[in-house]
């Protein structure tokens, strides 16, 4: 499903986020990014919906050479791909239920299908009865709840995480990984960027691991060190 | 496509409402600088409407009564067809009462007065004489000699309206050009920055839409279409600006009847087709405008 090849990528001369990593994500499978912070997590995530570009190397999404593909056509490979902030950038003058919709707004889908994808998604998230709530009316993990329904609103085949529990107590974190699992179950993929160690232990899922823009580390059911 | 359209239309109006003083700022802009672009359409149409006569190196006219018979008409040319020396004889145009009075319609545009005492009938025919000198005194002298003719009605010279007049529509033909052409860039420059402030106020739900993938276009149109209207509203004040203004200067040239002046005024149809051309260049100004800051705004 994503592929890494050799990928390098520096932002500056003195800044190499990314040095020469390759590994590769199967359909279906989740993947946590785990390392200190500045380790280059971030880094990959955005090299894999083509908000950056690498130097050297090459990133293979569903098939596609991402960084061949012309500007016009990265909004449909973005269609592909959720994606979850640790500050969830939820819109603040919109409604839950409206924030969701937006997603699919934006990219031409007809009133009918918003209609009933949304609920539905909300459904999933467990948010139905805050459809008509404001952002600051729900607390941290329902935020990052809506964020999840807005990414996965339009059923992408990929889920991007970065440290979507950053800012949530543990608690509410552990239910946010049980809502992601559930949507891992699914088919989707899911690439995770995280430092929080408990959260990595107890999923036991494939942990890749970055030290200063080196992966250093491949694991299947891995723990975070 | 219509949840498309009606979301389009949506957001430019709620952006429209955000910034009601940058808007404003930007609208009374075009309009003034559009006003300035039609009414140097309509000067200089007026000018050239006083100076139709004139046209093609004419110098002098000899007019001819209307009841002159066709000897007459024939004497009077052979007459100043026997100066080839002073005048261009291959240039010498005769203008029969038809032509005349379909001159007259615009050199007394804003005389209606006069116009409704001409017919095709009274009108004086003309004899349009080209000279070969620039030597006016010599001009003069053989205009004068036609007085005599039996026939003739009155003698004409272009020197007498037209170096003062050329010189000035010049003048302000130039002014009025550079000064609607840099208005008419403030004006743009305006709209981008309003668009570009708007997309600023914007920037979380525009990170968010290129996130879930809308397009740049989709993106970028409700802002063009917010700086469109904003030129065309500008546009639509500058049309409604002009025709006040033309009406005025109509009327007030009215009140000097029997002058040149009266050629001065624009026949309404031309108006009209300026309004129109206003409205374009309005659109196109604020499409342009805002299109830049899209595009700037959406490259980084
Ligand atoms: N937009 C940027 N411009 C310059 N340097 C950046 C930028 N984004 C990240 N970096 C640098 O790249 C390195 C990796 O950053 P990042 O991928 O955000 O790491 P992480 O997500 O693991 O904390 C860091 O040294 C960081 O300072
Ligand atoms: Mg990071």
């Amino acid at each position: 499903m994503i592929r890494l090849e050799s990928v390098t990528k520096s932002y500056s001369t003195e800044v190499t986020a990314l040095r020469d990593a390759s590994f590769e994500v199967a359909k279906g499978e989740f993947v946590f990014l785990v390392g200190p912070s500045g380790s280059g997590k971030s880094t990959i995530l955005r090299l894999m919906n083509r908000q950056e570009q690498p130097e050297r190397g090459e990133v293979w999404v569903a098939g596609k050479d991402i960084n061949a593909m012309p500007d016009s056509k990265v909004p449909f490979l973005r269609r592909n791909i959720g994606n979850i902030f640790q500050d969830y950038k939820l819109l603040l003058n919109k409604t839950v239920f409206e924030n969701v919709a937006f997603a699919l707004e934006v990219i031409g889908r007809p009133k009918h299908v918003i209609k009933q994808q949304v609920p539905a998604v909300l459904d999933l998230v467990g948010l139905s009865d805050k459809e008509d709530r404001f952002p600051h009316q729900l607390s941290g993990g329902e935020q990052q709840r809506v964020s999840i329904a807005r990414a996965f609103v339009n059923r992408p085949l990929i889920l991007l995480a970065d440290e979507p529990t950053g800012n949530l107590d543990p608690a509410t974190g552990e239910g946010i990984m049980r809502l992601l699992d559930r949507i891992n179950g699914t088919g989707t993929t899911v690439v995770m960027a995280t430092h929080d160690q408990r959260i990595v232990n107890q999923m036991r899922k494939r942990v890749v691991q970055l030290d200063r823009g080196v992966i250093v580390r491949d694991q299947e059911r891995g723990v975070y060190d | 496509m219509l949840a498309r359209i009606s979301y389009a239309f949506r957001e430019t109006w709620a952006s429209f409402k955000r910034n009601v003083t940058l808007t404003a700022a930007a609208v009374v802009t075009s309009a003034v600088s559009l006003l300035l672009v039609g009414s140097t359409f309509l000067i200089q149409r007026a000018f050239d409407n006083l100076l139709t006569r004139w046209k093609g190196d004419v110098e002098l006219i000899v007019y001819v009564r209307s009841d002159a018979s066709p000897e007459q008409i024939a004497f009077i040319q052979e007459a100043i067809e026997s100066q080839p020396t002073i005048i261009d004889v291959s240039k010498l145009r005769y203008l029969d009462q038809a032509e005349s009075y379909a001159e007259a319609q615009k050199l007394f545009a804003g005389d209606p007065g006069t116009l409704r005492l001409l017919t095709p009938e009274n009108i004086p025919s003309q004899f349009k004489v080209v000279p070969t000198t620039d030597d006016s005194n010599l001009i003069r002298e053989l205009g004068e000699s036609f007085r005599g003719v039996e026939g003739v009605r009155e003698v004409a010279y272009a020197q007498d309206v037209f170096d003062v007049v050329s010189r000035v529509s010049q003048f302000i033909r130039v002014a009025t050009t550079v000064m609607s052409i840099v208005l008419l860039m403030v004006a743009i420059g305006l709209i981008w920055n309003t668009i570009r402030t708007a997309m600023f106020a914007r920037r979380r739900e525009i990170e968010v839409m290129k996130l879930v993938g809308a397009t740049n276009w989709f993106i970028r149109i409700p802002f063009m279409l917010e700086g469109l209207l904003q030129g065309l509203i500008g546009g639509v004040l500058s049309c409604a600006g002009l025709w006040g203004l033309n009406t005025a200067w109509s009327n007030a040239v009215t009140d000097f009847n029997d002058t040149e002046l009266a050629a001065l005024v624009v026949s309404d149809g031309y108006v009209r087709w300026v309004m129109v051309m206003l409205l374009v260049i309005g659109a196109a100004a604020g499409a342009i405008g805002s299109g830049i800051a899209a595009s700037r705004f959406l490259d980084v």
